[in-house]
């Protein structure tokens, strides 16, 4: 169409659309701008449009039309590639790059899109041998030598152009080409081109550095030649035999250059110019931000770059003696403690150990001091930071990034001089404490005028606790505070005095300064003196270990057990306190504390205590009796033996300490019954306490345990006060209490006491004729929910050594609870409850039951899915406003139905091991339920419900979706046999999930298809509704796979789908293929993708499903997309 | 059953209200506010300062007029929790803008009007169709409402 026309009409053409695009929003219409848009679009591309860009460049005065124009040349050259002459092509590159030359006053963005052509070309060409492309690193070596500002700016765009453009990442343009294309440019650019503008970009700086005064302009053309420095030094490095991915930019770079530039970076000139130049621009918050950001990735330097280690260590000796002397000879500025610490961290991250410590040693020593001083004043610095509450906090970055440093130098301590981070990290640990606590012993709150602020601001629920929030910074001091074990001696005298103050008539600004001294000492006590492994064992630290033992011989065991015995009495008021162990007495001392909370409860001064300082003691108590309490000897190579003669296994202390921490739980859930978050860290210390055998054998000897059994069972204040949560795992922990080693008559009399009055009452409530009248009376309402809840609670105490027992108390109640459903039919809350007790159950010991238990549980789930679908019939949501837990009972569902699907996939049950001796071997063949009929009956009364709007809501859209795709794996077999209109709305759920969800759901829609699939070549039935749907799958896949940009996530997955899809509709995906090589007008592109596509089957013909033929496709699907995959996807 | 005809409290000697300490309330759940039963939509937490006690902030919906109610206090405070009653009878008849409605024992009742909104509408409609359906009836605090309607169970 438009060649149609003569030069000057597709000007004013041109022009005048670029107008319409331009003109603000009221003085166009939607379609005038619609016509614009396609004008432009139609005009990029029209075939070899070069003469008139040409002449439009030349011409038009329009700035948005000369951009459209550069665009279409550059998309015409890549298109047309094969077809131009070589030598048009190099002329084209000339005459873009003369016109940028003699236009210095063109837009920006018009003179970044022709430079943006430019590469292109470049890139293009650099495969092809018989274009000579070199020259331009010649001409822009001419242009920087001028001396003309203007004339260097435009140098350095053109290089800063061609490095994005080389670096094939996600900034590069798509140009159709493969990755293997892509990543051979790559390759060859790195090794000399890149090195080449390395090189001019070092003489530019160099020359720069060496002027006295830099005008404006001057210091503009420096800070871009700096950024394109750090473009550089930040580059990627392809390492040979590496496929290249197009990741989305990788943060963080290190810098691992290959073995040809070495003459470039280990001279070391090139550092002292970095140097150099920082220390003329630190000033300059912008400038100075690259030039630390180039050092760092000088520090990150390794690889093939160093010929040996001597090589490495005096770069690294050089890089730390310049470091030193920028370091010492000023004040840091706010701009740079982020860069310095970003230094200081890489090259310590990335040298090994044994570079480090073949440093000069008083080097090395300067090194480590001027490092613990910088720790100390970034962190002071930061903790100032927080007083102003400052939104952009940088040195709380830096410092987080320093302390990381320390942590991995002191987690590989045995590598370095013994002894040297002692000091320092008592310097580190001490100032770290002196930050956090108050005038006089510390300097938070202190302003910088030395005056003490104090607000009272409004904290919500979402604010995270200290704990998780620098859980990190608590983390890396905690390690330095053990490294300095020494130290905690100084430490706990402050603790001590601390505990000792008494929260009486005190000012409520002076009570929470103390309690902020007190949280802030018991954060860090915790992190000193245990960690919190996931799912491991927790032990006793090694150092702390080893600390406990070196010092055990100064120590008096006697008034060690003393000091730890008396919680009531002043420490220092006992003789000897000094020659006691140090790890008890931190212990003892957080006792101290917990002991002051507790009596100031009981004279009823709890308005002034603080309940994130009770929180904190809990936590405390938690973690330290997870590692400490009842260790046991035989994970330790070496024992201590104060604490294994305080809190070892059959010793007095670890008794007493029971009882002690027992008491503090109760006296804490009576009286903090409206604090949630403190109830619920007791009563998690209380799970703590029994969930290991050999502490609960201890816990249920005291009388306190079985008050606390008996309270709970009566439901009386205070305990009933409680939150549902926190009643729930009060259960949980009186459950797994019962397992604990008791003699048999003690043992009946325990569950007497836990759980038949919970049977009992529930029985002797809905037994009574009259329950159906009184069932919605408040108080009956509130007995079933508490019983409930109960039930929850009980199942979540499931082990695999209770589960005989607690199954078979909880079948009990199940079908009493379907009844319920019927009473409560009315009361969605309950109806909610009830069925969580049935997931609850299911979640827990599913699968460890033997077939004739999970049948029982099975058969019980079915009746409860009948009585929630009768009684949903006819239901009407009517709430239009309606909300997510709205629909809980759904969810609640959906999470049942998988929870009994994952008994296929997790099964521990070994023929009812478990129970053996319990039952009389109901034999197999009676099977009447099996999983399958409860989930597709589920499923029946699921799927109508779940509507396009409800999948808007995220929790109710996963858990569909993770139920579909596990039944479509799982039973296959009887998708085929589901109701038509059940079985469409499964086929077009799948089908929205692939097109229009997340990633996530994608993937899993696409998992379900094979086991479909697969089922439909097995039972060789044509034109069965599965078998068409399945046809029409493969189109959905061969589309996403073929035509769409795709997440590369999804190769496998909907390579799999593919396949299988493949192998069932073998004439449809032929038609697929032609139609699609049918539209491709392109004589050269049609073979490419005949080829591709023939390569792609070639190793699966005819495709059958078996295993290796379907590996040998996904191999070839794997190129496929990689060779053609950018052909197609048109971007 | 010597109530029945009393339609003032509709419920026999059970207190209308009763205590429950603030922090034990739930999302969901039903609690009094500025004297009216209301349905709790939102509930947050907080503290004044780190070390403060907590508060609970409560949104609640009037269950019969929909209002909107906001309420602060701290959590260690008893709050009136409202005794709610759902009750489910059939719909006979609309006289006059009442219904006319049947409990489970054949027991009929005249004294609720059709509530002035959607619901309504909808009762009107689906009556005026002479479909047979149920309408849920909750009742707190002195005071009754129609709230709801549901196909017939299928018997």
């Amino acid at each position: 169409m438009m060649a149609a026309v003569g030069a000057p009409e597709v000007i004013t053409q041109l022009e005048s659309a670029a107008k319409v695009l331009m003109a603000p929003p009221s003085m166009v219409s939607t379609e005038q701008r619609q016509h614009a848009e396609h004008i432009f679009l139609s005009f990029r591309k029209s075939k070899s449009p070069f003469a008139i860009c040409k002449h439009i460049l030349e011409t038009s005065k329009v700035d948005y039309v000369l951009f459209q124009a550069a665009t279409a040349i550059m998309e015409a050259v890549v298109r047309e590639w094969i077809l131009l002459e070589k030598t048009s092509i190099e002329s084209l590159r000339t005459f873009l790059l003369t016109y940028v030359l003699q236009r210095p006053n063109l837009q920006k963005y018009v003179r970044e899109q022709i430079l943006l052509a430019v590469a292109v070309i470049v890139k293009r060409g650099s495969l092809d041998k018989s274009i000579n492309c070199k020259s331009i690193f010649h001409e822009v070596g001419q242009l920087i030598s001028s001396g003309n500002p203007t004339v260097q700016t435009l140098a350095c765009s053109i290089l800063t152009a061609l490095l994005s453009e080389f670096s094939s990442s996600s900034k590069t343009s798509s140009i159709g080409l493969s990755m293997e294309f892509h990543g051979s440019c790559k390759r060859l650019f790195q090794e000399e081109d890149l090195r080449q503008i390395f090189v001019l970009t070092m003489e530019v700086l160099q020359e720069f550095s060496r002027r006295e005064n830099l005008n404006a302009q001057m210091s503009s053309v420096f800070q871009r030649y700096l950024a394109l420095a750090n473009q550089v030094l930040s580059w990627n490095f392809l390492p040979p035999n590496h496929i290249l991915s197009f990741s989305k930019s990788a943060q963080n770079v290190t810098l691992k250059p290959t073995e040809s530039w070495r003459e470039a970076l280990l001279d070391t000139r090139v550092m002292d110019l970095f140097f150099t130049v920082h220390r003329k621009i630190r000033e300059d918050s912008d400038m100075a931000q690259d030039s630390l950001q180039c050092l760092a990735q000088l520090a990150s330097m390794h690889g093939p770059i160093f010929p040996d280690e001597s090589a490495q260590v005096s770069y690294l000796a050089h890089l730390v003696e310049g470091l030193l002397s920028m370091i010492n000879g000023i004040e840091i500025e706010d701009s740079e403690a982020v860069g310095i610490a970003n230094i200081i961290s890489n090259l310590i991250t990335m040298f090994p150990r044994s570079i480090l410590t073949a440093l000069p040693s008083d080097l090395f020593t300067s090194f480590i001091n001027c490092l613990t001083l910088l720790t100390c004043s970034f962190g002071r610095s930061a903790a100032l930071e927080e007083v102003l509450d400052k939104d952009d906090m940088v040195y709380m970055e830096a410092y987080d990034k320093l302390l990381e440093s320390w942590l991995t130098l002191v987690q590989d301590e045995e590598h370095f001089p013994r002894g040297c981070f002692v000091q320092p990290a008592v310097q580190v640990f001490n100032s770290y404490i002196q930050c956090h606590l108050a005038a006089p012993d510390g300097t938070r709150n202190l302003s910088v005028s030395g005056i003490a602020t104090h607000d009272e601001e409004e904290i919500n629920e979402l604010q995270e606790d200290d704990r998780e929030l620098f859980s990190d910074q608590l983390s890396s001091v905690g390690m330095l505070g053990r490294v300095a074990a020494d130290h905690l001696l100084t430490f706990r005298t402050q603790q001590q005095l601390m505990a000792s103050s008494d929260p009486g008539s005190v000012d409520r600004k002076v009570l929470d300064d103390l309690y902020e001294d007190i949280h802030w000492l018991i954060l860090v006590s915790g992190y000193l003196l245990a960690d919190d492994p996931q799912g491991e064992t927790p032990l006793i630290p090694s150092e702390v270990m080893e600390f406990s033992i070196k010092h055990s011989t100064e120590v008096d065991i006697n008034t060690t057990l003393q000091i730890l015995g008396s919680p009531g009495e002043k420490a220092s008021s006992i003789p000897g306190c000094n020659r006691t162990d140090s790890v008890i007495r931190l212990l003892s001392a957080v006792l101290r504390t917990s002991e002051v909370e507790s009596r100031a409860t009981r004279a009823s001064l709890t308005q002034l205590l603080s309940p994130q300082m009770g929180k904190d003691i809990v936590w405390f108590l938690r973690r330290w009796a997870k590692t400490y309490l009842l260790m046991d000897e035989k994970l330790y190579e070496q024992i201590s033996i104060p604490l294994s003669t305080a809190f070892g296994p059959d010793t007095e202390g670890a008794q007493w300490i029971v009882g002690y921490l027992l008491e503090k739980v109760i006296n804490n859930l009576s009286v903090w019954s409206s604090e949630p978050d403190l109830a619920n860290d007791t009563v998690e210390l209380l799970v703590t306490l029994v969930e290991k055998r050999e502490r609960a054998n201890i816990v249920v000897q005291c009388e306190n345990w079985w008050n606390l059994a008996k309270q709970f069972a009566s439901r009386s204040p205070p305990l009933h006060l409680l939150s549902r949560s926190v009643q729930r795992t009060l259960m949980k922990a009186l459950v797994l209490g019962g397992f604990a080693h008791m003699d048999l008559d003690a043992k009946q009399q325990y569950w007497a006491e836990v759980l038949h009055p919970l049977q009992q009452r529930f029985l002797n409530l809905i037994n009574q004729e009259n329950f159906a009248q009184i069932s919605q009376e408040e108080a009956v309402k509130q007995e079933i929910v508490a019983t409930l809840e109960a039930l929850c609670g009980i199942a979540e105490a499931t082990q695999i050594d209770n589960v005989a027992s607690l199954f078979s108390f909880l079948m009990d109640f199940l079908s009493s609870c379907i009844g319920l459903m019927e009473v409560y039919s009315n009361t969605p809350e309950t109806i909610n409850l009830i069925i969580e007790v049935f997931v609850e159950v299911a979640h827990k010991q599913i699968c460890y039951l033997g077939e004739t238990k999970s049948m029982k549980l099975y058969e019980a789930c079915l009746t409860l899915l009948q009585v929630y679908s009768k009684n949903n019939l006819g239901r009407k949501r009517s709430d239009a406003t309606a909300e997510e837990d709205q629909y809980q009972d759904l969810l609640l569902i959906m999470e049942l139905l998988t929870n009994l699907l994952s008994k296929e996939f997790i099964d521990f049950s070994d023929t009812d091991e478990v129970f053996r001796g319990q039952e009389q071997g109901t034999p197999a063949s009676s099977r009447t339920v099996s999983a399958a009929d409860v989930v597709l009956y589920g499923v029946n009364i699921v799927l109508p419900l779940m509507s396009q709007d409800l999948l808007k809501f995220p929790s109710l859209c996963n858990q569909y979706y993770k139920l579909i795709t596990f039944i479509c794996e799982i039973f296959p077999e009887k998708i085929p046999q589901l109701p038509e209109d059940l079985f469409k709305s499964l086929m077009f759920s799948l089908e929205l999930g692939m097109t229009s969800m997340s990633s996530e759901i994608s993937q899993l829609c696409l998992e379900a298809l094979s086991p479909l699939a697969e089922q439909c070549a097995k039972n060789q039935e044509k034109d069965t509704p599965l078998f068409i749907a399945t046809r029409h799958f493969l189109k959905l896949v061969f589309d996403m796979l073929v035509l769409q940009k795709h997440n590369t996530e999804m190769t496998v997955a909907a390579g799999e789908a593919l396949y299988t899809l493949v192998c069932l509709h073998q004439a449809e995906y032929s038609e697929l293929v032609e139609s699609l090589l049918s539209s491709q007008r392109d004589a050269v592109i049609y073979q490419r993708l005949a080829d591709a596509f023939n390569k792609l089957t070639a190793s699966s013909t005819p495709p059958a499903m078996d295993r290796k033929q379907k590996v040998a496709f996904l191999k070839s699907l794997e190129e496929f997309v990689a060779n053609v995959g950018g052909l197609l996807c048109v971007k | 059953m010597a109530d029945e005809f009393d339609f003032q409290t509709g419920e026999s000697g059970a207190s209308s209200t009763y205590p429950m300490q603030c922090s034990a309330l739930r999302k969901n759940g039903f609690v009094v506010l500025k004297g009216r039963p209301c349905k709790i939509v939102e509930m947050s937490t907080s503290k004044t300062g780190k070390h403060g006690h907590a508060k609970v902030n409560l949104v609640g919906i009037d269950i019969f007029t929909n209002k909107k109610y906001e309420d602060m206090c701290p959590s260690t405070h008893n709050m009136d929790v409202p005794a709610i009653k759902r009750s489910e009878y059939q719909l006979v008849n609309i006289n006059d803008g009442y219904m006319c409605l049947m409990d489970e024992h054949g027991e009929i009742r005249e004294d609720l009007p059709v509530p002035n909104n959607d619901i309504g509408k909808d009762i009107e409609a689906k009556f005026e169709a002479s479909e047979d359906f149920m309408v849920t009836v909750l009742s707190a605090m002195g005071e009754e409402c129609a709230v709801g309607l549901k196909a017939m169970a299928s018997k």
